[in-house]
């Protein structure tokens, strides 16, 4: 459980944001204390995927402020005044931030080893060997420590996946974000993800964000459930909470319809 | 049959400055392609537009005024060559105008994925550049660029017209010495033929070294 007497390492303030004419995200505010595994679910469209796109500076906000770690993640102090952030101010704000993706987007000219090591040498400045070092304890975690010398396209999508999250592990980040990672799965290949985001859960102390369709395991990972709807927070409140006695109309009609695909809740 | 031994050697020592041509050539294609198809995708302006008015301008206008400009304007302004470097000049400068859209086109073809897996890994815009998107593209590069470096090789032909003895102009001089049109002709249409086998095999072999273990970003 995370303690609720620290400040938040995430604090997100009336953020707007729209693609043209189709607002995404509508004065969104929340704030994440250090630690929290927070899951995001929601219908598709409903803005979830867009809070880590947002958090991970792939996309800009329209209006509002958003604080990680006491700092304000798009706009920097200098000279006294509030300017919009520059990109040594993104490369510093980035450091705590990892996020891995739907579709893994490992390099695919790179093996295994060399996808894990680029970004901790690149960016950190650490010697292949501490680098090499440290990969294999990650790969081993994930367990796919045989395969460091493959190349990606020789690896299933589970692995493809195990090794997308021991490459953003490299480099050490505070926050965590999980943009739909087993989505892209076949069903068989979901679990062994999912126990080493269990594992992550358990054995570390980051922040993990995790949006997510798997209802089943965000009742047991999450010590907190935000349900998205076009754009706002519908409902916030522990697992229990949410899954089993939902108060909203919309947040009752979304979990019937899982339900309804075959989903366990 | 003696007199055309000596005769094929002319063209050979020719062809040996028709490859040389090729060679410098190419080598200064490949770094204003980069440099100008690198340009084109600047953040800033100014360099977009350099890059565009030198692409636009080398292709728009044709290699033979580009090679007398070189060789004969210029001198005017006090740049001096020799034959060989106003060659290599204006042949590298037209084709690299050529490849500098293939770098660009490779680059952008590179899938947004892969920037943001850039930016989730906080590498500033050189190093995904470098490690990450040129190693990808430079793969898709690989075909229109040894079709580029073919077309090289036969505009190289232009250069006889600056007295440059490569292989054209040594034709020319065997066929007013011996009056016979056919054998200087079809040989170094067999040696045109061949250098340019030549280029096709080592750009594939490249290619395949290159491709090794990859999957998805073959074109």
């Amino acid at each position: 459980m995370p303690p609720t007497n620290t400040a938040p390492i995430i604090e997100i303030n009336g953020i707007n944001k729209s693609f043209g004419a189709f607002k995404v995200l509508n004065d969104l505010s929340f704030s994440v204390a250090p630690r929290e595994k927070l899951a995001l679910i929601g219908p598709s469209g409903s803005g979830k995927t867009t809070i880590l796109r947002i958090l991970m500076t792939l996309e800009g906000i329209d209006s509002g402020e958003i604080l990680v770690d006491g700092d304000s993640l798009y706009q920097m102090k200098r000279n006294g005044k509030l300017q919009p952030a520059d990109d040594a101010h993104l490369h510093k704000m980035r450091e705590k931030i990892g996020m891995v993706f739907q579709l893994f987007n490992l390099f695919p000219h790179k093996c295994v080893l060399d996808n894990v090591t680029l970004a901790p040498m690149l960016t950190k400045g650490v010697s292949r060997k501490d680098a090499d070092h440290h990969a294999m304890e990650l790969l081993d975690m994930v367990g796919l420590a045989d395969k460091a010398k493959s190349m990606p396209s020789q690896l299933s999508g589970g692995q493809k996946q195990r090794v997308a999250i021991a490459r953003a592990l490299a480099l050490k980040p505070k926050i965590m974000l999980f943009d739909e990672v087993t989505s892209a799965l076949d069903p068989e290949l979901v679990e062994e993800v999912l126990n080493v985001l269990w594992k992550l859960c358990r054995e570390t102390d980051m922040t993990m964000l995790l949006v997510t369709h798997e209802m089943g395991f965000a009742h047991d990972f999450a010590d907190r459930v935000l349900f998205f709807d076009r754009g706002r927070i519908v409902e916030d409140g522990k697992p229990d909470e949410i899954f089993r006695h939902p108060k909203q109309e919309r947040t009752q009609a979304f979990l019937k319809k899982i339900i309804a695909a075959g989903h366990r809740v | 049959m003696g007199q055309w031994a000596g005769y094929l050697q002319l063209i050979l020592d020719g062809a040996v400055v028709t490859i040389k041509l090729t060679l410098m050539g190419s080598a200064l294609a490949l770094v204003m392609a980069f440099l100008a198809g690198l340009g084109r995708l600047s953040r800033f302006a100014p360099v977009r537009w350099l890059a565009t008015a030198y692409i636009e301008f080398f292709r728009g206008t044709s290699i033979f005024v580009q090679l007398f400009w070189a060789y004969f304007v210029l001198p005017l302004f006090g740049f001096t060559l020799t034959p060989l470097q106003a060659g290599v000049l204006a042949l590298g400068l037209n084709v690299g105008a050529y490849a500098a859209e293939v770098v660009r086109g490779a680059i952008k073809s590179i899938g947004k994925e892969q920037y943001e897996a850039c930016t989730a890994l906080n590498f500033n815009r050189w190093q995904g550049l470098r490690h990450v998107i040129l190693p990808q593209a430079f793969v898709l590069m690989l075909p229109t660029f040894g079709n580029n470096a073919i077309e090289l090789l036969k505009a190289s032909a232009v250069v006889s017209l600056i007295s440059l003895s490569d292989m054209t102009f040594q034709a020319q001089v065997v066929r007013a010495q011996t009056g016979s049109t056919l054998f200087p002709f079809l040989t170094i249409l067999i040696l045109y033929f061949a250098i340019a086998c030549v280029i096709s095999f080592a750009i594939r072999g490249l290619e395949r070294h290159l491709t090794r273990g990859l999957d998805g970003i073959r074109s």
